[in-house]
């Protein structure tokens, strides 16, 4: 019997990549892409800021009539006014255009939670890598270290950090660096925790003993292998981190630890808060846009993980 | 003839999963004689499990029973209400699963988990239900019940852990047996022993059986008759002795030639080309010519019918009269 | 019997934790420097002969293990020491202990309460109209920062609806409290904070409670559990809850140092009389002593909450008591 020469099936399962499948998974997630939405409108924003602001930075619309970007024309007597189409969420009581200082904190927002989390990721993935790839008494010392960094109460601690900052040399330049720092700092324990357990858990699959065998050096297979395969995890954790962040700028802002020379969302937030009776849409802009850009980055991380880790899809 | 406790006709169960709709299984019909054992035989994927869920009527979510026929017992099970399915569930029909670890809560005891079911079916108090557990693990042929039964399933053994789930399943000396590949997980020499525990129990308390497997090896020493499924549809069934003997269906001699102890020494071991097919768009006509030498235009073009060759033996393949096939048993 | 043996293993376990906490909070404090210097810093009053005497008084004149040494022995004895803005720094952190867990323990024990069964009904229910709803509004809760929800509900429920009072533990006059009744009073001061701190941790337990819970609902016990014919309320409550209980708690037990570490914030907004206020205020005058004495006040309650996080995890998870 002849059999038959042409196969009418197609067979293109290999040609597909994890992550291109796990792209098409992310792009039918509605909630995925809200997120993804969010956080890249709010990115444009902050990499625009100057094209799109309508004043200057901290630029006082009443008593500084010739700010140099061309806007609308103020009026002289500009504070605490209601949202208008000349200031689209109002002016605050320091007389300035709160969409203008919204889209100047941008930036910060996106500095804090990318800085934070890059530091904080990056020392999670070498501390999660190690303990879990050389386990014994390596993994006991990184794994009780992680537990006394987790048991810290680091905002207390980040509060005083500040504090002696900013009482040793007023006006430095560097407080949004120092919160950056130290909520990398002492924000990898969570995740640390979390790719040790992948670790462990490649660790053992076939093709990483055999490159164990054939000799391979620890750091070879630390990073041509362990690293590759915990890379979903870490880009996961890195999202949920990086609104976590923003939120902590948030609170140490609203308690007045901020950095005086940054316009961030959250100073904008306390110092709205103090005149709130007077005018409060300066402090609901700031609230909002805190709380979509978390939520854009959460809904993002959510989607990534369903994408990205084929266990958990159904 | 045979009285029939069982009489499966049409079953389509559909998974509605976002990559599309996965027709698990599709269009099955098969019937269960009273004190007979049934092997249920295909590849993973090939609707085996999804079938005896949906005898059960627990197809878990996003699963869902399109159409057929589920007659057990003279009645119609896809119309019963849900409380009367929950009685039915654990009483009249056991169900025993792949991978004990897995079907035992972790967080109860041995004695807990057989006891509710009990407690639920029989209105036993929780003290008679507790000593009828521990007699139920020694019908089970587990050695210490009275240290056991207190237990957590972590604290057991694959084996013995499979065999409290076998318990739980015929607590109620139900009519019928549903047993999902329940040697599947444990270790070779296990396996053995759990089969002639249940063959002793089916006896025991006059039960019929369906053994689901992917191991022909077990369907001939265990099962009376046997369903071959493919890609959800049934490709062949009749007694054992018929199909294994007289295999009708290119499937089912793929099946019988890869099984080690079956084949002679001078026949090579086959392996099955290619894969299970997708259930989302399976194959058009007979969804097995992708991977049958024997496929021709007709395969692609006809889906085939289930068709009677003898008395009681059934094939679906447009050549089943026409092929010689090979059988390791015969020749 | 095993769990006794558990509890005494844990607990020696977190004593070098402490310690190795103590010494931290003590070293971060002296990585700055001289803390009478700092915190006399651009004070141009203060001659060095006195900050030396300020040194001599606090014992910061000594070297540094001996302080530490110093200190640690009197914190056994629940000694704090004293404040640089004079008192006890013990009597301060104790007063403001007690508002701040009240106001903890309350909103904690609320947001439980309702966010688990909202969390088991999201779960059996998934992709209903109810369960997007509550989980997407769970997903912007958790987004919100605190400090702009504590805000919001001062304005709307304190100043324009005027139903509460928009801060502190209780009205300053005795012919302000409500009905004339102290306990009344209070409790009207409590409303606001509590609520606002039940839907902050309210929101992210509801989503960890349906996600657990349809983890657990999709293992094989649980359809094992059907296929022996028990009923969806067994099913659910008995095999399905406390399988999904043990992220729960672990989780819950995390999240407590974490909310005790933003009690600041809270604390700040409704003007609460907690350590988390006293905090800000004491940092902000580099006020040293009190500062260590909050910190390790927090951490060690966040241990002890560890400590009620283990046991309750090994009292509901057997792999985890008998090994």
């Amino acid at each position: 019997m002849a059999s038959l020469s042409s196969r009418p099936r197609k067979r293109r399962v290999s040609g597909v990549s994890q992550w291109e499948l796990a792209w098409r998974r992310l792009k039918m997630n509605k909630a995925a892409l809200a997120g993804l939405v969010i956080v890249g409108v709010i990115g444009v924003m902050a990499l625009l800021d100057q094209l799109i602001a309508l004043y200057p930075p901290n630029c006082n619309v009443g008593t500084t009539p010739n700010c140099p970007n061309p806007g609308p024309k103020p009026d002289v007597w500009a504070i605490g006014i209601p949202p208008s189409w000349s200031f689209p969420f109002g002016t605050n009581l320091a007389g300035q255009d709160v969409y203008s200082q919204i889209v100047y904190g941008a930036r910060a927002a996106f500095l804090v939670g990318i800085g934070a989390t890059a530091i904080a990721l990056a020392i999670a993935t070498l501390i999660g890598l190690v303990a879990g790839y050389f386990g014994g008494w390596v993994d006991n010392v990184l794994m009780r270290l992680t537990e006394v960094v987790l048991v810290l109460p680091f905002f207390l601690i980040l509060l005083v950090f500040l504090r002696i900052l900013f009482t040793l040399s007023p006006g430095a330049s560097g407080g949004l660096l120092v919160i950056i720092l130290v909520i990398g700092a002492f924000s990898w324990p969570g995740p640390a925790r979390i790719i040790r357990g992948e670790v462990l858990r490649v660790r053992e699959f076939e093709y990483v003993a055999a490159s164990r065998q054939i000799g391979a050096s620890g750091f070879r297979i630390l990073f041509r292998h362990l690293f590759p395969n915990t890379l979903h995890i870490i880009i996961v954790l890195s999202t949920l981190q990086i609104a976590g962040s923003i939120l902590t700028e948030a609170a140490v802002s609203f308690l007045g630890f901020g950095d005086p020379n940054s316009i961030t969302w959250g100073r904008q937030l306390a110092d709205a808060s103090e005149a709130v009776k007077q005018a409060w849409w300066a402090g609901l802009a700031p609230g909002i846009f805190i709380t979509l850009l978390v939520m854009g980055f959460n809904l993002l991380g959510n989607g990534l993980r369903d994408a990205l880790d084929p266990r958990l899809r159904e | 003839m045979a009285e029939t406790l069982l009489r499966v006709e049409g079953l389509r169960t559909y998974f509605y999963t976002w990559a599309g709709v996965v027709k698990a299984v599709d269009g099955v019909s098969l019937h269960v004689n009273k004190g007979e054992t049934l092997g249920i035989v295909g590849e993973s994927g090939s609707g085996k499990t999804v079938t005896a869920l949906s005898i059960m009527r627990i197809v878990p979510a996003p699963g869902k029973i399109i159409e057929g026929k589920i007659e057990f017992q003279r009645k119609n099970l896809l119309a019963e209400s849900d409380e009367e399915m929950r009685k039915l569930r654990g009483r009249e029909i056991g169900y025993i699963f792949q991978d004990p670890t897995s079907t035992l809560d972790p967080v109860y005891t041995v004695g807990e988990q057989l006891s509710e079911v009990l407690v639920r079916h029989q209105n036993l108090d929780k003290k008679s239900a507790m000593d009828r557990a521990v007699e139920l693990l020694r019908i089970v042929e587990i050695p210490d019940p009275e240290i056991r039964i207190n237990q957590y399933p972590h604290q057991l053994s694959g084996g013995t852990k499979q065999r409290i789930a076998i318990a739980r399943a015929i607590c109620c000396s139900p009519s019928l047996l549903l047993a999902d590949e329940p040697t599947t997980a444990l270790d070779v020499t296990i396996q053995a022993q759990i089969l002639e525990t249940l063959k002793g129990l089916k006896d025991r308390f006059n039960m019929s059986m369906v053994l689901i497997t992917h191991d022909m090896g077990i369907v001939a020493e265990t099962c009376d008759r046997v369903v071959i499924l493919y890609a959800g549809q049934v490709y062949e069934t009749g007694t054992t002795e018929q199909v294994f003997e007289n295999p009708k269906h290119p499937y089912t001699e793929a099946l019988l030639t890869s099984v080690p102890h079956l084949a002679l020494k001078r026949e090579r071991l086959s392996v099955i080309q290619g894969n299970i097919p997708n259930l989302i768009e399976p194959p058009s006509g007979c969804r097995f010519h992708p991977r049958c030498k024997y496929a021709q235009q007709i395969c692609i073009d006809k889906v085939p019918e289930l068709e009677p060759m003898e008395e009681g033996h059934l094939a679906a393949c447009h050549f089943a009269r026409e092929l010689k096939l090979k059988s390791p048993v015969t020749s | 019997m095993s769990l006794i043996k558990y509890l005494i293993r844990r607990s020696l376990y977190l004593i070098p934790v402490f310690l190795g906490i103590t010494l931290l909070v003590f070293s971060i404090e002296r990585l700055a420097g001289d803390p009478v210097q700092i915190a006399t810093f651009g004070n141009t009053h203060i001659t060095e002969d006195q900050r030396q005497r300020i040194r001599q008084y606090y014992g910061l004149d000594k070297p540094v293990y001996l302080q530490y040494l110093h200190w640690l022995s009197e914190l056994l004895v629940l000694n704090l020491g004293d404040s640089f803005g004079g008192g006890s720094v013990s009597n301060l952190v104790g007063q403001g202990i007690l508002a701040t867990l009240e106001l903890q323990l309350l909103g904690l024990f609320l947001s439980l309460v309702i966010a688990i069964p909202i969390g088991i009904y999201s779960a059996k229910r998934r992709y209903s109209v109810l369960d997007v709803t509550l989980s997407s509004s769970a997903l912007v809760g958790t987004s919100i920062p605190i400090s702009f929800m504590g805000i919001a509900f001062i304005l709307i429920f304190g100043y324009y609806l005027n139903l509460f009072p928009s801060g502190g533990a209780q009205s300053t006059i005795q012919s302000q409290y409500l009905y004339g009744n102290v306990i009344l009073d209070q409790l009207w001061h409590l409303t606001l904070p509590t609520l606002v701190y039940t839907f902050a941790i309210l929101a992210p337990v509801v989503l960890l409670v349906r996600s657990s819970m349809l983890e657990v609902l999709r293992q094989d016990y649980i359809l094992a559990a059907r296929a022996s014919g028990l009923g969806d309320r067994a099913i659910l409550y008995k095999h399905a809850l406390r399988n999904a209980l043990i992220p729960i708690v672990t989780y819950v037990g995390l999240y407590f140092g974490g909310l005790l570490a933003g009690a600041p914030v809270t604390e700040t907004v409704f003007n609460w009389p907690g350590v988390g206020a006293l905090f800000v205020v004491k940092t902000n005058v580099l006020d040293f002593p009190v500062i260590q004495g909050v910190v390790v006040l927090i951490t060690l309650m966040t241990l002890v909450a560890n400590l009620v996080t283990d046991l309750t995890y090994a009292y509901i998870d057997p792999r985890i008591r008998i090994d």
